[in-house]
C-alpha cells in the first residue's frame, strides 16, 4: 500500500518534470491530437467501406477494433516507458534506480505514464459504441462482467510482450527497432479477424506471438460466434490465461535481464 | 558478535565483461555485425578487504583499474561473476531493495537528482522512496544545510546548477535517509578549489560525527591525503596496497616535481644540488629534487639566482603517479603532465 504512495509520487513528479518545458508540452498534446484525429479517420473508414471479410460483419470488425483499441491502449499508459527503455541502459541511467529501494520494474513504469493514452480509450469506446450496435451484440451479465476481465488478459499479453522485447536490451544495449517492430507492427495483425491467415499463421499468433487472445478469440464469446472453425473452440476463453503465463514469463525474463545488466563504464 | 563492527566484507570477488569488439572502419563493422568476436574482459580479479564501521577509505586505481566495477558491486548494480560480498551484512546483488535503504550513493558523473525539477522536488521524492519521517528528514536536512549550504540553492531547477553546487546537492541527496554507509565515486571531479573544499570538509565531518563508513574513489591525492586513513590500491582489478595512507606517502613521496617556465629556452640547468631535469619543453622544465635533503626554498633560491625565471610551480605526484610505482616497483616519477599542481 505504501509503496503505491511512492509510485503515484514518482509519477506525480514525471508530469511535473515534463511541464517544465511548456511549449516543448504543447507541442506534444497537438502531435498526440493528430495522431488520433487520424485513428478516427481509421475507423471511419472501416465503418463506411468494408462490409464484410471472411464471414466477419462490419459491425463485428469494429468490435474487433475496439478490443484491440482498449488493451494497447491501457497497455501504452501502463509501458509507455518501456519503448525508451534502452536509453536508460546506454547512458546508464538505470544505474540510479538500482540503488533505490523500491523495485526496479515499478520505478521504470512509473517514471511515465503516457497520459495521451486517454485518447486511445475514446476511440476504444466509440467503436465499442458502434460496434456493438452494428453487431447487435446483446449484453448479457456475464458479458458485462468478462468484458474487464478480457481487457485486462489483453493488456497483460500486450504488455507481457513489451515488457521482454524490453528486456532485450540488457543484452543488447539497443533495441529501438525491435520494440518498434514488435509493439508497433504487430497490432497491425489482429486490425482483421485472425481466420484471414492460414493456419500456420494462425497457430504462430495463438501459441508463439498469442496476440490473437488479445481480440480475435474472445470476440467469439461476446459475438455469440460459433467457435468451431477455430484451431480449439475452448480458446474462446484462452485470453485470461495466456494473459498469465505471459505476464508470468516476461516478468522472469526482466529479472534475468536485470541481473545480466552491465552498466557502463565508470 | 564480531560481525556487526564489520561494514563491508568482500572475498574473492570478481567480475567478468563478455566485451563484444566490432571491427575498424565500416567493413569491419559490417563484419563484426556476423562474425562476432567474443573478448572477456575481467574488471576486478578476486579481491578480498574488510572495512569496519566508521573508517574512511581512499578507493583508487587507474582509470580501468575496476574500482567502479567493486563499487557496483557493493551498491548492488552489478552482480559478480564470482567470490562474495556483505554490506551491513547484506548481500547487495541478491537484496538490491534492503541493501538500498542501508547505503548512500554519489557518482560524481551522473546526477541522483530529477534534472528538470527544483532541487527541492528531488528532496521531497528521495524523502518518501526512502521512507524517511517527516520529522526526521527536516531535522536531517538541517543539518545538511548548515554545513552544505543548500538552502539558497531549493528554488532551482537541477540543470541550471553549477558543478560544485549539483556535486553538494547530491550528497546532501545521498544522505537523506541517513545511511550508514556511503559510497561515493568521484566526487570532486571538475570541482573548483573551493568547492572541493567545502565537500572535504563536509565528508570528514559526517565521518567523524555521525561515523559514517566512507569509500572513496578518487583521482585527486588532496582529497586522499585529506580524507582517507586507510588507502586500497588497484591495478587491473587486483589489490597492490592495502594499508594506511600516510606510510604509503612517507614510502613514495620523497619527490616532488618544479615545473619552471625560463625567459628563454638555451637554457642548460646543471649543477644545482639534488636537481635532476626530467622532462623539457620550450622555455619550461619540469625538475626532480630530493625533498628529504634539500629545502624547496633553498632549491628555487638556487634556480632563481642564476636563471632569468618567467613562472615556477611545485607539483606533488597524483595517486596515479603513486600507483604506478607501486606497480612497477620503482620510486622514480613518471612524466610530469600527470602531476596535479599544488601550489
Amino acid at each position: 500500500m505504501e509503496s503505491i504512495k511512492i509510485y503515484i509520487t514518482l509519477f506525480t513528479t514525471s508530469i511535473k518534470a515534463r511541464m517544465e518545458y511548456k511549449a516543448s508540452f504543447l507541442f506534444y498534446i497537438f502531435a498526440i491530437l493528430s495522431f488520433y484525429a487520424g485513428q478516427f479517420g481509421l475507423l471511419f473508414i472501416l465503418l463506411s467501406r468494408f462490409h464484410e471479410i471472411k464471414g466477419w460483419s462490419m459491425g463485428e470488425m469494429v468490435f474487433l477494433y475496439s478490443l484491440q483499441a482498449f488493451a494497447f491502449g491501457f497497455t501504452n499508459l501502463i509501458f509507455s516507458q518501456l519503448v525508451n527503455f534502452d536509453n536508460m541502459i546506454v547512458d546508464g541511467e538505470f544505474d540510479r534506480v538500482l540503488v533505490r529501494p523500491l523495485s526496479p520494474l515499478g520505478q521504470v513504469i512509473f517514471s511515465k505514464f503516457e497520459v495521451s493514452t486517454a485518447a486511445h480509450l475514446i476511440i476504444g469506446s466509440t467503436a465499442l459504441y458502434f460496434g456493438s450496435h452494428y453487431a447487435n451484440i446483446e449484453w448479457t451479465f456475464y458479458k458485462v462482467i468478462l468484458f474487464p476481465v478480457i481487457i485486462m488478459g489483453g493488456v497483460m499479453i500486450a504488455g507481457g510482450i513489451r515488457l521482454m522485447v524490453t528486456a532485450v536490451a540488457f543484452w543488447t544495449l539497443r533495441n529501438r527497432s525491435l520494440v518498434h517492430t514488435v509493439i508497433f507492427s504487430s497490432k497491425e495483425f489482429i486490425n482483421y479477424p485472425v481466420n484471414i491467415y492460414n493456419v500456420g499463421m494462425q497457430f504462430f499468433l495463438t501459441f508463439i506471438f498469442p496476440i490473437a487472445f488479445i481480440n480475435f478469440y474472445p470476440a467469439h464469446f461476446f459475438l455469440d460466434r460459433s467457435g468451431a472453425g477455430l484451431l480449439h473452440p475452448a480458446l474462446e476463453m484462452g485470453t485470461p490465461i495466456a494473459g498469465i503465463i505471459v505476464i508470468t514469463v516476461s516478468i522472469f525474463s526482466w529479472k534475468v535481464g536485470v541481473n545480466h545488466y552491465q552498466s557502463t563504464g565508470s | 558478535m564480531q560481525q556487526n563492527n564489520i561494514a563491508i566484507k568482500v572475498k574473492g570477488l570478481s567480475k567478468d565483461f563478455d566485451i563484444s569488439e566490432s571491427g575498424k572502419g565500416f567493413s569491419g563493422k559490417l563484419k563484426a555485425l556476423f562474425r562476432r568476436k567474443r573478448k572477456i574482459i575481467t574488471a576486478v580479479d578476486g579481491i578480498d578487504f574488510e572495512i569496519k564501521h566508521g573508517e574512511f577509505v581512499g578507493y583508487v586505481g587507474e582509470n580501468g583499474a575496476g574500482k567502479s566495477t567493486t563499487i557496483k558491486m557493493l551498491t548492488g548494480i552489478l552482480v559478480p561473476t564470482s567470490g562474495s560480498a556483505e554490506v551491513n551484512g547484506i548481500i547487495p546483488y541478491k537484496e538490491r531493495k534492503k541493501n538500498a535503504a542501508k547505503i548512500g550513493v554519489v557518482f560524481g558523473q551522473r546526477t541522483q537528482l530529477w534534472w528538470d525539477l527544483p532541487v527541492r522536488e528531488s528532496f521531497d521524492l528521495l524523502r518518501v522512496i526512502f521512507r524517511v519521517s517527516q520529522s526526521d528528514f527536516n531535522s536531517q536536512m538541517k543539518k545538511l544545510d548548515q554545513v552544505l549550504d543548500l538552502n539558497s540553492l531549493m528554488g532551482m531547477p537541477v540543470r541550471k546548477l553549477s558543478l560544485g553546487q549539483r556535486m553538494r546537492c547530491d550528497i546532501a541527496a545521498s544522505l537523506v535517509h541517513n545511511p550508514p554507509v556511503l559510497f561515493l565515486d568521484e566526487p570532486t571531479i571538475g570541482l573548483d578549489v573551493l568547492a572541493k573544499e567545502s565537500i572535504r570538509n563536509f565528508l570528514a565531518e559526517i565521518n567523524r560525527e555521525e561515523g559514517t563508513t566512507i569509500i572513496l574513489t578518487t583521482h585527486d591525492m588532496n582529497d586522499i591525503e585529506h580524507l582517507c586513513k586507510r588507502l586500497i590500491i588497484l591495478e587491473d582489478g587486483k589489490i597492490v596496497y592495502d594499508g594506511e595512507t600516510e606510510l604509503l606517502k612517507q614510502k613514495f613521496v620523497h619527490e616532488k616535481v618544479l615545473e619552471v617556465e625560463f625567459h628563454d629556452d638555451g637554457n642548460v640547468i646543471h649543477g644545482i644540488p639534488g636537481v635532476t631535469v626530467i622532462r623539457e619543453q620550450g622555455c619550461k622544465k619540469w625538475l626532480t629534487f630530493d625533498n628529504d635533503n634539500y629545502g624547496i626554498g633553498e632549491v628555487i633560491g638556487t634556480i632563481a639566482s642564476r636563471y632569468k625565471i618567467k613562472d615556477i610551480s611545485v607539483n606533488e605526484p597524483s595517486v596515479e603517479s603513486i600507483i604506478r610505482n607501486i606497480y612497477n616497483n620503482r620510486v622514480t616519477l613518471a612524466t610530469p603532465s600527470e602531476e596535479s599542481p599544488t601550489k
